[in-house]
C-alpha cells in the first residue's frame, strides 16, 4: 500500500469534507457518541475513541427504515434512496470487517449498493483495546484489513510523531488528489504489528469465547442451558440493532393518500430474530417459540462454522456492543461464560 | 443524518435516548452509553420510538364533530368553540362544572400550563391525571408516614444494595432498565427477593419468590414485621432516634403468628422467616414497588405497610436503601410535581391553604379557587350526575385505562362538551366534540421527571406534523381567548422559569443547569443546588417517620359461585398503556399474543378449554370475547389480562371500588366468569361493546 505521513489528521478530514458529506463520531454532551456531519471548516480536534460508538456503519447502508416502493393502486414506483458522496471518517477495524460482511450479504441489493457506492471508508487502527472487545481473537482487528477500507489511519504514537495514512483502494487514492503529503518514512508495518500485539495482550486469550464457539459448533450445549439464557432475554432487540452484521428485516406497508385512489408504500425495517413473532407462522406454529431457541439461533449465526465458510469470517467481529446493550446480561461474554462450561 | 439526545417517552425510568433524524423524521434511536440511568441500553419500547411517533396516523389539524362525523377546522374556529363551550358550562353551573384531565406523558411545562389553566382561567381545582389510578396511594401513604410521596433514593442505589425487595412490580417488563440494573446487582451478589402473585420473569430469576395470594399485601407485610419484632431484628436505634409509633405497631401485631400469616397469604412460614431475616439484617436493603401494591381499595394502607417495614428496619436515608415507588409513565412524577392534582399546587403546596392560594393569586394575577377539586374518577361520576358539563382530556385514554369501561362511556356521553388533545385518534378522542392535535415529545422542548425525581431535558428533533402544537401553547391560546393573557410564554424555558420561581423544591433549577448534569433531582434549591439523590438522610419532612398500624382488607369483590375466578391486570413488555404508540410498530404489534386472557393450564383443563380457544369473560360490569392463553405465570384460580388492547378492553371487567383517601380504583382484583366459545369460533371484537357503542352514538 502507498503510505503517507500526515502531520495533522484534521487536514485530511477537511480535504475529504470539501466534496463529500463527512461523518465522524462526536460526543453529544449528554452521554452519547454519534456519527455526526462535520463540515470542511470544522477544525475541531479529531479524537479517536477507544470504544466503538453504539451505532456502527451498518445504518449508513442498511438503514433502519428504507422506502422500497410505492403502489398507486395501479402502478408500482420503485424508490431508491437519494444519495450524495459521503465519507465515514474513523471506522474501527471491527466495524470495517462488518461492512465487508454485509457487502456480501447485500451484494445484489440496489438500496444497499446505492448508498455503499457513494461512500468512502476511512479506517483507523486501534492502539488500545476497547473495554469488552475481542477482535484479536477473531482476526477482525485491531489492524484494519487492507481490503476493508479505502484509506487507513494509524494514530500518533506520540504527540510529536505524524499520523500514518495508507491508501488501500483506488477510490482512496483518488480522494487524496489535491492533498500534498510526504511519503511515510518509518517501518509502519512493524508499528502496526506492534500495536496489534499490544491490543491482543490487553484482550487476553479469551478462552471462554473460544471454548464457547467450539461447544456451539459441536452441538454440545443442551436445551436447558439455552432456556436459562433465554429467560434473561427481554426481547428488547438491542443486540440485533447494534450488531454490525445483523441484516434481518421486515416489511411495513403504510397507506399512501393520493388524490384519486388509495395506495400504499412499502418500507423495509430492521427486524430482530429475538422477537417471538419473528418466525411465527400464519397457522400459529412457531419453530422458535422458546426464547432459548431464539438466542441459540442468534449465536449460531454469529459463530457458526457454516456461516464462516460462506462469508469467509464469523458474523461476530468482536466489537462487544451486545455486551453493553443487553439488559439481561446475555451479550457475547455473558453467553460464552454460561455455555463454555458445557464443553468440559 | 443527525442525532438529538433526549429522554424516552415511555416509562418512568427516564432513559437517555438519541433520536436519529433524517429528512425531518425520527427514523430510529441510539442508546446513550454515558447516561446515568440507561447506561447505554434501551427496552423494546424505546427501540420502537420511530414507529411510535410516525406521522402516518397523526392528527394534523383540529377536528370538530358535526352530526357524528369529524371535519377539519382551523385553530381559530376550534379554540373559539372550546372557549365558548367552557364558558357556557361555567355560566350555567359555575367552575365546578368544568374540569381538566392532564397528561402524565406530556412535559412538565405542559402540565404546569394545565393546572394554571384550570385554576387561573376556569377558576377550578378540578384537575387530575392518571396518577390517580397509579401511584396516588404512594403520594398519600408516604405523605402520611414520611411527609413526602416520592422515591426516597435513586436508581443508582440499586448498585449499593445488599438486598433488593420487589413487591407488586414486574420490573423487567415495565421498567426494563431498572430490572436490568437489579439483575446486574444480583450478578454481583445482591439477594433479589420478589413478592408477586404471578411468576414474572423477575420472580423466576429471583433468589426468593413469595407467590403471595392476590390482595393479601398487608397481611404479608404485617406478618414479616411481626416476625422481625418477635426476633428482635428491628433497627432499635433508628426507631428511637428517627421514628414514632412503633409501640402502637408492636401492640397491633402482637397477636399475629407466622402460621396465621402463612394461612392468609399462602406463603410458607419458612419463606416468611427467610425474607424477614434477610431484609431486616441487610446492611442496605432497597424496596421497589408498583401497581401490585397501589391498585387496591386498601392501596394507601398497602403503601403504609411497606413504609412500616422499611422504617422498622431502618432501611431508609442511606445509600442502597429506601422506599422506591416505580412511577409508571415518563412524566407522571412531573405531572404530580406540577400540581395536576385537585388538592395541591406545583411542588405539593396545599391547595386548601389560604396562604398558598394568596401566593399563586399574586403570582398569576387573579384570585384562586377556594372550592376543593374533584379527582378523575370524581369527575367521571359528576359527569354522570350532570354536575360536570365540560371536560378537557389531554393525552389520556380513560376508555381503555380507567376501571369499568361502560361507566366511562356513560360519563363521556353525559357531558355537554368533551375536548381531547391527542397525537392520534384514540378511542377516547373519537368520543370528543373537538379534537386538538398535539406535538409529540420529539417535537418540542421541555422537561420530563423520572421516578427518581430527576428532571431531565427533552429536546426538539423534528417539527410537529401539520398544525400540531405543544399542549402548553394550545392552553395559552385558549386562555387568551377566555380573557386571561398570562399564559403566553415565549418558549418552554420561560414557562419553566415561571414555575421554578413559584415552586420551592425546583427553585434552583434552570435549563442550562439541567443540561450540564443529566438533569437534577428535586429538591433542588439553595440548600441543595445540585439536587437531592438521597432523601431523608437526617430527618423526614414530618420530622420523625411514622409507623401506622394497618390491617388486612380483602378486595371488594372476591370470587364467588357466580364469578368464580379472581381477575387481575398487568402489562406486557412490548406495549405501553393503551397501545396508541407502541402498536404502530409492526414488530411490537407482532408480539401481541394470540390470546389475551391468561390462565393456568390446570384451570384450563378443569374448564375443558384448549389453549387458544375463544372465550367469553364476564364480570358484573361487562363482558368481552378473546382467546385464552395458558401460562404457568399465574396461580390457579387467578386470570389476568393486559390492558393495552382496545379490541379486548379488560377494564370493561374491572370495578371502581375505591381507596377511601385517594379514590384509587381496585384495578388489581375483581371476580370474573369464563365461558368457552365453540371450538373453531373466533372471538368477536365488538362482543360486549353494546353499551360502549350505544353511549358513543349519543
Amino acid at each position: 500500500m502507498q503510505a503517507y505521513s500526515l502531520d495533522q489528521v484534521e487536514r485530511l478530514r477537511s480535504h475529504l469534507a470539501q466534496d463529500r458529506q463527512l461523518y465522524e463520531v462526536r460526543p453529544d454532551g449528554q452521554g452519547g457518541q454519534h456519527w455526526q456531519l462535520v463540515a470542511a471548516g470544522d477544525l475541531g480536534e479529531f479524537l479517536p475513541l477507544a470504544e466503538p460508538p453504539p451505532f456502527s456503519a451498518k445504518s449508513f447502508f442498511f438503514p433502519e427504515r428504507e422506502l422500497l416502493f410505492r403502489f398507486s393502486g395501479g402502478n408500482f414506483y420503485s424508490a431508491l434512496p437519494v444519495v450524495c458522496a459521503q465519507v465515514l471518517f474513523g471506522l474501527h477495524a471491527c466495524d470495517l470487517q462488518a461492512v465487508a460482511y454485509q457487502d456480501q450479504f447485500f451484494a445484489a441489493d440496489p438500496h444497499y449498493q446505492t448508498r455503499r457506492r457513494v461512500t468512502l471508508l476511512v479506517g483507523i487502527d486501534c492502539l488500545h483495546s476497547c473495554a469488552g472487545g475481542f477482535c484479536s481473537t477473531l482476526g477482525s482487528g485491531p489492524q484494519v484489513h487492507a481490503d476493508n477500507a479505502d484509506l487507513i489511519l494509524l494514530p500518533r504514537a506520540s504527540a510529536t510523531a505524524d499520523w500514518l495514512l495508507l491508501v488501500a483502494s483506488s477510490a482512496g487514492a483518488a480522494a487524496l488528489r489535491g492533498l500534498d503529503l510526504p511519503p511515510a518514512q518509518d517501518d509502519w508495518q512493524a508499528e502496526r504489528n506492534a500495536n496489534s500485539v499490544c491490543v491482543t495482550q490487553e484482550q487476553g486469550a479469551q478462552r471462554e469465547v473460544l471454548e464457547g464457539i467450539a461447544s456451539l459448533n459441536q452441538g454440545l450445549i443442551d436445551t436447558q442451558t439455552w432456556d436459562e439464557i433465554g429467560l434473561r432475554c427481554l426481547g428488547c432487540s438491542g443486540c440485533t440493532s447494534v450488531c454490525p452484521t445483523c441484516s434481518c428485516f421486515a416489511p411495513l406497508d403504510l397507506p399512501l393518500e393520493l388524490p384519486t385512489e388509495a395506495g400504499s408504500q412499502r418500507e423495509r425495517v430492521w427486524d430482530s430474530c429475538l422477537y417471538q413473532g419473528f418466525q411465527q407462522e400464519a397457522s400459529g406454529q412457531n419453530p422458535t417459540v422458546s426464547a432459548g431457541a431464539r438466542v441459540q439461533r442468534f449465536w449460531s449465526h454469529k459463530f457458526g462454522d457454516s456461516f464462516k465458510a460462506q462469508f469467509g469470517s464469523y458474523g461476530c467481529v468482536g466489537c462487544g456492543r451486545c455486551d453493553r446493550v443487553c439488559p439481561g446480561g446475555i451479550g457475547v461474554h455473558g453467553v460464552m461464560h454460561k455455555v463454555g462450561a458445557c464443553s468440559s | 443524518m443527525r442525532v438529538v439526545p433526549s429522554i424516552c417517552t415511555f416509562c418512568g425510568v427516564g432513559c437517555g435516548i438519541g433520536l436519529r433524524v433524517e429528512a425531518g423524521q425520527v427514523v430510529g434511536v441510539e442508546p446513550q452509553p454515558g447516561h446515568p440511568v440507561s447506561q447505554g441500553q434501551l427496552c423494546a419500547k424505546g427501540w420502537a420510538t420511530s414507529f411510535a411517533i410516525d406521522p402516518q396516523n397523526r392528527l394534523t389539524s383540529p377536528l370538530i364533530k358535526e352530526h357524528g362525523v369529524f371535519r377539519r377546522a382551523s385553530w381559530d374556529e376550534a379554540l373559539a368553540r372550546v372557549a365558548s363551550e367552557f364558558q357556557l358550562a361555567m355560566d350555567e353551573l359555575g367552575p365546578s362544572a368544568v374540569g381538566l384531565i392532564s397528561c402524565a406523558r406530556a412535559s412538565n411545562e405542559d402540565n404546569y400550563a394545565a393546572q394554571k389553566f384550570a385554576r387561573a382561567v376556569l377558576k377550578s381545582n378540578n384537575i387530575d391525571h392518571c396518577a390517580r389510578i397509579c401511584h396516588s396511594p404512594s403520594v398519600a401513604g408516604l405523605g402520611l408516614t414520611l411527609g413526602s410521596g416520592a422515591m426516597t433514593n435513586s436508581i443508582a442505589d440499586i448498585d449499593q444494595a445488599e438486598v433488593i425487595l420487589v413487591i407488586g412490580a414486574d420490573v423487567t417488563e415495565n421498567h426494563a432498565m431498572i430490572g436490568a440494573r437489579m439483575l446486574r446487582a444480583q450478578a454481583r451478589g445482591a439477594c433479589l427477593i420478589v413478592i408477586d402473585p404471578r411468576k414474572t420473569r423477575l420472580a423466576r430469576l429471583a433468589d426468593i419468590h413469595l407467590q403471595v395470594r392476590l390482595g393479601t399485601n398487608i397481611a404479608l407485610l404485617n406478618g414479616l414485621l411481626q416476625i422481625i419484632f418477635a426476633n428482635g431484628w428491628e433497627n432499635q436505634p433508628f426507631l428511637a432516634a428517627r421514628c414514632e409509633g412503633d409501640e402502637a405497631l408492636r401492640r397491633h401485631l402482637a397477636t399475629l403468628t407466622p402460621q396465621q400469616t402463612s394461612a392468609i397469604t399462602g406463603v410458607p412460614e419458612a419463606d416468611l422467616l427467610a425474607v424477614a431475616r434477610r431484609y431486616s439484617q441487610a446492611r442496605a436493603a432497597f424496596i421497589a414497588y408498583g401497581m401490585g401494591i397501589t391498585q387496591f381499595q386498601s392501596g394507601t394502607n398497602n403503601v403504609v405497610a411497606v413504609s412500616n417495614l422499611a422504617l422498622a428496619c431502618g432501611q431508609i436515608g442511606r445509600p442502597g436503601t429506601g422506599i422506591n415507588p416505580l412511577r409508571g409513565q415518563n412524566n407522571v412524577q412531573g405531572a404530580c410535581d406540577m400540581g395536576c392534582l385537585p388538592n395541591v399546587y406545583p411542588g405539593y403546596q396545599d391547595a386548601a391553604d389560604p396562604r398558598v392560594q394568596a401566593k399563586f393569586a399574586k403570582g398569576w394575577g387573579t384570585p384562586m379557587p377556594a372550592q376543593p377539586g374533584l379527582t378523575s374518577l370524581g369527575m367521571t361520576h359528576a359527569a354522570q350526575q350532570g354536575e360536570l358539563r365540560a371536560l378537557m382530556i389531554m393525552g389520556e385514554e380513560p376508555l381503555l385505562t380507567d376501571p369499568d369501561q361502560n361507566q366511562v362511556a356513560r360519563a363521556f356521553a353525559a357531558l355537554d362538551f368533551l375536548v381531547v388533545v391527542e397525537l392520534t385518534l384514540t378511542e377516547t378522542a373519537k368520543r370528543a366534540d373537538v379534537v386538538l392535535p398535539a406535538a409529540a415529545f420529539a417535537e418540542k422542548e421541555g422537561t420530563f421527571t423520572n421516578c427518581e425525581r430527576r428532571v431531565q431535558r427533552i429536546r426538539q428533533a423534528i417539527a410537529p406534523p401539520g398544525q400540531a402544537r405543544s399542549d402548553w401553547q394550545i392552553l395559552g391560546e385558549l386562555a387568551a381567548r377566555m380573557g386571561y393573557a398570562g399564559m403566553r410564554w415565549v418558549d418552554a424555558e420561560a414557562l419553566f422559569a415561571e414555575m421554578t420561581a413559584l415552586t420551592p423544591i425546583f427553585s434552583a433549577m434552570t435549563y442550562p443547569l439541567l443540561e450540564q448534569r443529566h438533569g437534577l433531582q428535586w429538591p433542588c434549591d439553595a440548600a441543595h443546588p445540585h439536587g437531592s439523590p438521597l432523601l431523608h438522610g437526617e430527618q423526614f419532612p414530618l420530622g420523625r417517620g411514622r409507623l401506622l398500624p394497618v390491617s388486612h382488607v380483602p378486595p371488594a369483590e372476591c370470587p364467588d359461585a357466580e364469578y368464580p375466578f379472581f381477575f387481575t391486570t398487568h402489562r406486557l413488555h412490548f406495549h405501553y398503556g393503551c397501545g396508541s404508540m407502541t402498536r404502530k410498530s409492526p414488530l411490537l404489534e407482532r408480539e401481541t399474543p394470540r390470546g389475551l386472557l391468561f390462565m393456568h393450564p390446570a384451570d384450563g383443563s378443569a374448564q375443558q378449554l384448549q389453549d387458544g380457544q375463544g372465550v367469553r369473560v364476564s364480570s358484573r360490569r361487562g363482558w368481552l370475547e378473546t382467546r385464552v392463553q395458558f401460562t404457568d405465570d399465574l396461580p390457579r384460580g387467578v386470570l389476568s389480562m393486559p390492558y393495552h388492547f382496545r379490541e379486548a378492553p379488560c377494564n370493561r371487567l374491572t370495578n371502581d371500588a375505591q381507596d377511601p383517601s385517594t379514590k384509587m380504583p381496585e384495578l388489581k382484583a375483581c371476580a370474573v366468569a369464563v365461558q368457552a366459545l365453540a371450538l373453531g369460533v373466533a372471538p368477536q371484537i365488538q362482543a360486549g361493546a353494546a353499551q360502549v357503542n350505544h353511549y358513543a352514538s349519543l
